[in-house]
Formats: structure tokens, sequence, C-alpha cells
């Protein structure tokens, strides 16, 4: 039989960006897939090494643009960590509380995305409705809906308010991820489409460098918030699931909102419990980072996302390195592709969460 | 370096976050730390121009089992050993450190352009990279 090579994107809809992926078929069976990816670089490294530190902040938002708040407080915590600000416990629990909502918000566009990929068209609205309530609260406190630029180093840039919006919400949440349950967990086409589809054995997972829930999906139970000292006094514990396969990767993500509702009731508790702010600002024209490399890790809805900074002594870093989840997976597809169907091709890819702005920094 | 010097070393480090630079032998030492200790994670490799002293080459491995970290280093002029045997995440890394520094890696069959195009000029995260460009004499 002729192989036949075909060209997948970078215009498609469902891979979430601009992500081309040229396969080799036999019949229909892939035998060969090689991503590339390019087309959304903007060098944020480069830019690094020109901006000082203040300049680069609002810029690291649109690394993934879907939890820009994850990328705001890498960059902050390490110049928190260089220039040994304090952060007061009440700057600590806002920040865990946006972190969560915005771990909701990405989960929930990737319920209705994925779904979506799968040819369901109506959990694409519902998720959207849900998670309308968080960019609108996100805009009441910041001004803008996704690229926040609201952590600011030593605290965020003003208090919180209007927490009752958020409480009532929380209220409504596992109602309504119940209703998505019931109409996409057990449904036939679905399960039909996901299950024992793009099985990621845990080593494979381990040495394509995979984290986040697509690890803890294969059963690896890796997630840096237990050593995290921002949810210090946070009572959680991360989900890990066994199945390996697509579905489980749904279902994980399901599950993770329920526990990030859980921690964000913790944290207002918090922030209702220490009614000071207390920013620790320092004067943001002249940070100068001592000499030496800074490491910051976090545990992004995508995998855990990393910041490295050198410093020489100067107004802008000598060297800034980002890591994030998604250029990892992408990377994965080379291999979880392979012996697997063109149907089922978009759908595996679409379950890793890939988000191109991410992978091409 | 000898791996019984190595193991020595390495079992000795016990600071967060301290480098452990390997001379040479990269490879072998990638793999052997991977095969004793469980670091079964690659996280990332930094590189840094470190211009007259040569790149940097940061590896961050993780033992998700032992929940430890570990960071070996190696400096490097334009060549280097692959560990894409090892770590097939290591694919993507030495890719795009290719890519934007030009560091060959030696047994990574996929070396090519990742962000710029194929027949972009030098390699942008390099201190020296606008040195001597021809585009700087595009006005005279």
């Amino acid at each position: 039989m002729t192989s036949l090579k075909l060209n997948l994107g970078p215009q498609h809809p469902s891979t979430h960006g601009v992500l081309r992926l040229i396969l080799e078929l036999e019949g229909e069976l892939i035998t060969r897939c090689e991503p590339d990816v390019g087309y959304l670089h903007r060098g944020m490294e480069k830019m690094a090494e020109k901006l000082s530190y203040i300049q680069y902040l609002p810029l690291v938002d649109r690394i993934d643009y879907l939890a820009g708040f994850f990328y705001s407080e890498l960059l902050c915590r390490n110049i928190e960590k260089a220039l040994s600000l304090e952060l007061s416990p009440r700057v600590k629990a806002i920040r865990v509380m946006l972190l969560e909502l915005n771990r909701i918000s990405s989960h929930l566009l990737w319920i209705g995305a994925f779904l979506m990929d799968l040819g369901a068209v109506s959990p694409f609205f519902y998720a959207f409705r849900e998670r309308e309530v968080i960019l609108k609260y996100f805009e009441k406190i910041s001004g803008q809906r996704m690229m926040n630029n609201y952590f600011v180093f030593g605290g965020v840039r003003n208090d919180i308010f209007d927490i009752e919006e958020i409480e009532r919400f929380l209220e409504i949440l596992p109602h309504k991820l119940d209703d998505y349950e019931s109409i996409i967990t057990d449904n036939l086409i679905f399960k039909k489409r996901t299950v024992g589809k793009g099985v990621l054995d845990p080593k494979i997972a381990l040495n394509f460098g995979i984290t986040g829930p697509n690890l803890r999906a294969s059963g690896v139970g890796y997630d840096t918030r237990k050593k995290d000292s921002l949810y210090e006094g946070f009572s959680f514990s991360p989900i890990v699931l066994g199945n390996q396969d697509s579905w489980t990767r749904y279902k994980i993500r399901i599950l993770e909102i329920h526990e990030s509702i859980r921690i964000i009731t913790q944290a207002i508790e918090k922030i209702k419990a220490n009614p000071e702010l207390n920013n620790n600002f320092i004067n943001p024209l002249n940070i100068v980072l001592p000499e030496g490399e800074y490491y910051s890790e976090i545990e992004a809805p995508r995998g855990v996302a990393s910041c490295y900074i050198k410093s020489d002594g100067k107004k802008s870093p000598y060297r800034l390195k980002w890591r994030t989840g998604s250029y990892y997976a992408v990377n994965l597809l080379r291999k979880l592709l392979v012996g697997e169907y063109l149907n089922d091709a978009i759908a595996i890819a679409g379950s890793l969460d890939i988000i191109l702005p991410e992978v091409d920094k | 370096m000898d791996i019984n010097k190595f193991k020595e070393i390495f079992e000795n480090t016990t600071t967060i976050g301290e480098k452990i630079y390997i001379e040479n032998n990269l490879a072998e030492t990638v793999k052997f730390v991977k095969e004793n200790y469980h670091f079964d994670i690659l996280k990332e490799i930094i590189a840094v121009d470190n211009q007259e002293n040569g790149i940097e080459l940061i590896y961050r491995l993780y033992s998700a089992e032992n929940e430890e970290e570990a960071l070996l280093a190696t400096i490097v002029r334009d060549e280097v050993e692959s560990v894409c045997n090892i770590f097939d995440s290591a694919y993507a890394d030495e890719k795009e450190i290719y890519d934007l520094f030009g560091v060959r890696f030696v047994g990574n069959q996929e070396l090519k352009r990742l962000y710029m195009p194929e027949d972009w000029k030098g390699h942008p995260l390099r201190k020296d990279y606008m040195e001597n460009d021809e585009r700087l004499n595009w006005n005279d």
C-alpha cells in the first residue's frame, strides 16, 4: 500500500491555535507524525534581555493567555525570592484564590473546546456560560478579562472586592458540573471516541516530560502544589486516576475543578480573616536582582511551568527561560498518534490540552 | 569525568539548586543518574550563552518517586552529545537550543529550525547575534 502524506493544520479549528501536524498515513492508520510549531513565536525570551523587569511583567500573561495569572506569579516569585520580599497573608490568599479561579476557567474552556472537537456543540456554550462569571470578576478587579497584569512584585495591584460574587458562584458551580457530567461523562458516543483511545503509559509520559493533569491521568501523583509555599496551610489532595486514556484526562479535569473549589473556599476564609492588604512594594523602576540564578516553579493548568532567571546585576535579566507544559505535550504527539486512526487524531490531540502560544513563547 | 568520581560528588551534594558540572561523558552520566537514582523526568534543558566562557547547558532532572531535583551542567562550545536516546523530551529541548543558540547535538537526527524560518541566519539568543550582521548595513 502506498503511504499518503497529509498536512493537518495550521489553520484547523481543532488545533487550538496554529499547530501543523504532518501525518503519514497508510489507509487511515497513522504511521508517522511530525508536529511543526513556531507560527506564534513572539520572542518572549529575547525580549526579556532588553526590557526591565517591570516592563516585562505585562508581557508574561501572553505566554498562556488562558492562564495568565500563573506566569505573572512565576516572574513575581523569582523577583520576590531574589529581593527577599515577604508577602502578607492576605496577598497570599488573594493570589491562591485567583490562581485557582484561573485554573477553573482554563479547565472549563478545555472541556468546551474538547467536546467541540468531538462534534458536540452544546457543552461549549454551557462551559463558556460559567467561565464568563469568572472572567467578569477578573475584569472587575483588574480591568482585563484575560491578560490581567494584576500581580505585582511584592503584592497585588489593588485590593479585591465583591467577594460574595465568587462565593455565590462556588455554590452553583458544583451543580453545573453535575449537569455537564450528566450529558457528557456516560454519553455513549463520547465514550466510544475516548475510552481506550490515546493510552499514555506512565513510563512514556515521564520520559516525554509530561506533567500536570495528563500525567496524573496516567497514575503518577506528581503535583507541585504539595510542596508549594504559597499553598501552605491549605488542605487538598492531588487527583490521581489510573486509566491512562482520553476519557480519564477528561474526568480528571472535572475532579480538579471540584478540588479547586475546595481550595478557593479556604482562601476566601483566609481573606476574610486578614482584612489588611499590606502590599510590600518596592520602587519598580529600580529593580536590580543580585547576581545569581533563580528558579521558580508552579503547577499551571497544563503542567509544571517554571521560570529561570540569570542575573548579572543589571536592570534586565542576562537570560530568562520559560518551561511550559504544552511544549512537551506537542512533542508527545509524535509518539501518541502513531498506530491510531486518523479520525482519532483530533480527539487525542485535543485531550492533551495543548495551547499554542505557550508552545511558541 | 569518571562515573565513580561523579557518584561520589553526586551523593555528597545536598544543597538544593547546586549544579554539578560534568566535563565529558555527558550522556553516560545522565543515563547513570536516571537508572540508579530514579530521576525519571528531564524537566528542561536550559542554555545560557556566557560569551567567552562558552555555552552552559543545565539539565534539570526530577525524581517523581523521591521528590528530589538534580541539576547537571556542562559547558559546551558548539557541539555536545545528545541525550535524546535516554529522555524523549530532550528531542524538544535540543531542537529549541539548536534553533536559538546553534548548539549541535550529536546523535539527534531531528535538528532543524523550530521557531525561525529555515533560511534564517544566526541564532537569536546568542549574545553576539547582531554583531557583523549584514542586516545592520542595509541603510548604508
